[in-house]
């Protein structure tokens, strides 16, 4: 306007009426149009930076340990099945295809689906089993050729993720089960290959809907659109953002094919909630589902899953089965009429049930324990981020059937004691491992195992009691020239002035005195008064030494009343002790996780198994002696009520003061499992070691039928006949004469023969047959 | 259209902050309402509990056979000469301990499995490996099935160069076998090869408490204890490695 006054430009008087308006409309459009562009150019880049990069952060999946198949394999026919049916095996009359299998009596056929391990590729094959007992008798391929060993694929169990996250499986479009497609794109957007991102058609029809009802009712979205908004957008609800969707669907479509945006859609889109987590994308929404992978879908199945993009919560089939049915019903309806599925197939489908996995079964349920050992020992080797965006793949050691005998052991063990006073205050921890090699292999950090929260197994530090006197004793049978497992000890009453002046004067349980005992005796029955004899005689660092040998590296004050489990220590850290006992005095680091792999199937981390000798094999052979003495005669003998004599079983009962805290832990050859019961609060329970923890114990060990125990007798063993009254020398035909192990050089010199032959007589050998059956 | 779309562009760029979208803040959000957590945390009530079958008549359960080298001993069948549980019966005397004397030793059979005396109704070895007691030879013609099969591939992993992965096959062998020494043996011939001394060591030591009555595997571990021993320094350890490698083979 300035200009126009200047006095040097009066030729060209400005002119009046509507020219300087349309200036400024052309100027403004100009305007408008650049900054059109840029926001175009700007849109693009959104588009393209996110499409091209890396689209989703993907947490790690934990995998537990694959089930592996050889012949001779201790695994009983229901419990495989128990796992197929977890992994998503659908039964048939003929296995066909991967993820099928047939089962025919004591045989089973399957077709395994294959996957990637650290050690490399176990393919895809089909496989006949056949038990025995509870053995695997044969396993050989398709043709009947000998196999010599399998690996099923793991069964996923978790993902590490933070609160509100969305977890996904990503898949590739040529990955899907046939009719996904087409059922998508009948049910959602009809025009999608013929549309440009957006449908004209639609949002008209999306306008009129609006505009007559007043509200935004109705989307009109193609599923470029639906992607776009999920993918780029919030879900706010206003024009602006449907223009800048419309805009970014055009975009997108500029740039990719459909079959890639489809394959974006496929991963992108919301199909369920579990909890915290979002469940993305087809490939996940298979798994949590139906726990199939998603190439395995039937066409019911696909129609399902589809029907549910249009109301996750709604239409859960879980949550209300007849509304899913009746969605998915409605959706292969409309497959008939597109001409996607004859009306035969149709017709079959519908008569489907809607086919999700069952709540609590092991397909269905989480673990909360373990999961949370996975997590704390990745985050000494990871950063959260990696955890949880970069799709690794956790390879661990657990056991899903162990895991499921373990909280049955629990539930069952509970139910039972439910008439005790008290009892239902009463909170529970358990670790089971492999002493063999070190793998921990189940863990229950609650009394309702599937409660994430306090995980007890880890970080209730509880006094352990009697727990603690294999190591007293076996401080002493370390030294054989002092002690053997036929030692006297003194049970007699005793003080003594610790250092710090306070009188210590234990007790024994029963409150009595037991007179004379052999070694082995004051550990079989847990007497207080001998063992703390033998503690304060050995020495109490001593004791404690041994300890920090078996693994704990928790320190404690030498006081007098360590001897009798004083100290506090987690169910893990007991269990990292017993598994030193367990495995012939060699020490491992309790390992939770074998291996990490990219989200590639790249190798990335291992965990090597670890060993170090801490005692020499012939001490813990003394100990184990004894300790399957408390099972047989002892504190412990009350697992013969249920469990067969011929299973060798070694372990110990723990109580702390007043029945506050009931531990028993034990092992077989392959089985180590620690019990804890107790109050948070710490409050009198009405469970002892025995009464308590032992019978969860127990119970566990009878569903998950161990291998009985077997050390190897090291060369420094001898077994020597004793009079079983006097612990004197004496001779295989002597009455009373029994046999006992020694470390060589210890044993009492040999005994007058009685002049009696071999002991055994048929009727003898009938009684224990009668026993063993029992 | 374009007066309108200023403001629009302008909001969108100020919230958009002019740069590229973050990851983890795009919300993905949509009509779903959260499912309560009871959904995924029942109770486990649904689970099939397995009965334990325990086998009633030993006699009639079918043993897995086949040239598997499963060695299954069935309770009956040899138990009679065996002599652990023997001295049960004629036991006279107290039973019970009483308060004050001296109880004594308890006669029920304790199981603590001398090598020989397999009176078990189960196969104290889980799997088709031989029993360690059946030959001196530590030759892998010994070795049968999965074992064979896992000790194979990780041969081929070592020899590819691939020690970890050689490793892991390893350590899957030692599962299926964990007292087989030859497993152990290798173990630690490939903790060697990656450097790790010590571990071999500790490794063949556990290979030898599953060696007895081989001697041949004895001296090889002993010899690759001796290796380890030179290569942490203990000359004079490794010195008497030697000289157990020599007295066993």
């Amino acid at each position: 306007m300035t200009r126009t006054r200047s006095p040097r430009t009066p030729k060209n008087p400005p002119s009046r009426g509507l020219r300087p308006w349309l200036g400024w409309a052309l100027k403004l459009s100009l305007v408008g149009l650049v900054v059109l562009a840029g926001f175009a150019v700007y849109l693009d880049a959104i588009v393209q930076e996110k499409f091209s990069g890396k689209r989703w952060m993907i947490p790690a999946k934990v995998y537990a340990r694959p089930l592996e198949l050889f012949v001779g394999q201790k695994l009983s026919r229901d419990d495989f099945l128990t796992e197929l049916d977890a992994l998503g095996y659908r039964r048939e009359s003929v296995a066909n295809g991967p993820g099928a299998a047939s089962v025919n009596g004591n045989t089973v056929d399957l077709n395994t689906r294959g996957f990637q391990f650290y050690e490399g590729m176990e393919q895809a094959q089909p496989v006949r089993v056949r038990f025995s007992g509870d053995y695997v008798a044969e396993l050989s391929a398709a043709k009947g050729s000998k196999l010599s060993v399998v690996r099923l694929e793991p069964l996923l169990i978790g993902g590490l993720y933070p609160k509100n996250l969305e977890d996904r499986i990503l898949i590739k479009i040529d990955q899907v089960p046939p009719y996904l497609l087409e059922t998508l794109v009948a049910v959602e957007d009809r025009d999608f290959y013929h549309h440009f991102g957006v449908s004209p058609k639609s949002i008209a029809r999306a306008i009129w809907v609006n505009g007559s009802s007043g509200r935004m009712r109705q989307g009109g979205s193609t599923l470029t659109q639906q992607l776009v908004k999920n993918f780029y957008l919030t879900n706010e609800r206003s024009l602006t953002r449907k223009l800048t969707e419309a805009m970014m669907a055009l975009l997108l479509e500029l740039h990719y094919d459909k079959r890639e945006i489809l394959e974006a859609y496929l991963n992108e889109v919301f199909i369920g909630q579990d909890g915290q987590r979002a469940v993305h994308g087809f490939g996940l929404a298979s798994q949590f589902f139906f726990s199939q992978p998603l190439a395995e879908l039937k066409l019911h199945q696909v129609a399902l899953l589809v029907g549910m993009v249009k109301g996750p919560s709604s239409y859960n089939p879980r949550r209300y089965p007849e509304r899913a049915l009746e969605r998915r019903n409605l959706v292969l309806d409309v497959l008939q009429e597109q001409g996607v599925a004859t009306a035969e197939q149709v017709e079959a489908a519908k008569k489907m049930p809607l086919g999700v996995t069952k709540r609590g079964s092991l397909a269905d349920s989480s673990f909360p324990g373990f999961l949370d050992l996975v997590k704390r020992q990745l985050r000494e080797d990871y950063r959260d981020e990696d955890l949880t965006e970069e799709g690794l793949r956790i390879f661990t050691s657990f056991d899903p059937i162990l895991q499921m005998k373990a909280e049955a052991s629990v539930n069952d063990t509970f139910k039972r004691l439910s008439g005790r006073k008290g009892s239902d205050e009463v909170e529970a921890a358990m670790v089971v491992t492999n002493p063999e090699t070190g793998e921990v292999q189940a863990m229950i950090g609650s009394r309702q195992a599937s409660f994430a929260g306090f995980n007890r197994a880890l970080d209730a530090v509880r006094p352990i009691g009697s727990l603690i006197k294999p190591a007293v004793y076996l401080t002493a049978l370390e030294k054989p020239s002092q002690y053997t497992l036929t030692s006297w000890l003194s049970d007699d009453s005793f003080s003594v002035k610790g250092a710090d002046g306070q009188v210590w004067k234990p007790q024994n349980y029963d409150r009595r005195s037991h007179g004379t005992v052999f070694l082995y005796q004051g550990l079989a029955h847990s007497y207080n008064l001998s063992t703390a004899r033998l503690g304060l005689a050995v020495g109490v660092p001593n004791v404690l030494k041994t300890l920090g040998r078996l693994g704990v590296s928790r320190e404690f004050p030498a006081f007098p009343s360590m001897l009798l489990g004083a100290g506090g220590m987690t169910p893990i850290e007991v269990a990292t002790m017993y598994q030193t006992l367990a495995n012939g005095g060699f020490n491992t680091p309790m390992r939770g996780i074998r291996s990490v792999l990219t989200a590639e199937g790249e190798p990335l981390k291992r965990y090597p198994f670890q060993i170090q000798q801490r005692f020499d094999p012939a001490s813990i052979y003394l100990i184990q002696s004894a300790m399957q003495r408390v099972m047989r005669e002892g504190t412990g003998s009350s697992v013969y009520n249920v469990l067969p004599k011929t299973l060798t079983l070694a372990g110990k009962t723990g109580t702390s003061n007043d029945s506050r805290d009931s531990w028993f832990a034990g092992f077989s050859q392959d089985l180590l499992a620690v019990v804890w019961l107790g109050r948070d609060d710490n409050g009198k329970t009405p469970f002892t070691g025995a009464t308590g923890a032992l019978q969860v114990w127990t119970s566990f060990m009878r569903k998950a039928d161990p291998l009985p125990l077997d050390m190897p007798q090291p060369d420094n063993i001898v077994q020597a006949w004793v009079d079983s009254r006097t612990g004197q020398g004496s001779d295989a035909g002597c009455p009373g004469a029994v046999q006992m192990p020694y470390i060589r050089g210890s044993e009492p010199p040999p005994g007058p023969a009685c002049g009696g032959e071999s002991p055994i007589n048929g009727e003898t050998v009938m009684d224990w047959v009668k026993g063993w059956m029992n | 259209m374009n007066k309108w779309l200023i403001p629009a562009v302008t909001a969108v760029a100020l919230l958009s902050g002019c740069s590229s979208v973050q990851r983890g803040s795009i919300p993905v959000v949509d009509s779903g309402t959260n499912v309560s957590n009871s959904e995924r945390v029942s109770a486990n009530g649904g689970y099939r509990q397995t009965t334990v079958k325990r086998p009633v008549q030993p006699q009639a359960q079918e043993i897995p056979q086949g040239d598997t080298g499963v060695v299954v001993m069935v309770p009956g069948g040899g138990a009679v000469t065996s002599a652990p549980i023997s001295t049960t019966p004629i036991t006279p005397g107290p039973i019970t301990p009483g308060p004050i004397t001296p109880g004594p030793i308890d006669t029920s059979p304790v199981q603590s499995a001398p090598v020989n005396q397999g009176s078990y109704s189960m196969p104290s070895t889980p799997s088709g490996i031989p029993s360690a007691s059946s030959g001196g030879l530590s030759a892998d013609e010994q070795l049968d099935g999965p074992v064979l099969a896992l000790l194979t591939t990780a041969q081929q992993q070592q020899a590819g160069g691939d020690l970890n992965g050689a490793s892991s096959s390893l350590e899957r062998a030692q599962r299926v076998a964990p007292r087989e020494p030859q497993v152990l043996y290798r173990l630690a011939q490939v903790r060697m090869a990656q450097g790790d001394a010590p571990q071999a060591e500790q490794f063949a030591r556990r290979g030898l408490t599953f060696a007895n009555g081989r001697p041949a595997l004895q001296a090889s571990l002993w010899e690759l204890i001796a290796q380890a021993r030179e290569k942490q320094g203990d000359s004079a350890g490794a010195a008497l490695a030697r000289q157990k490698a020599k007295v066993t083979s």
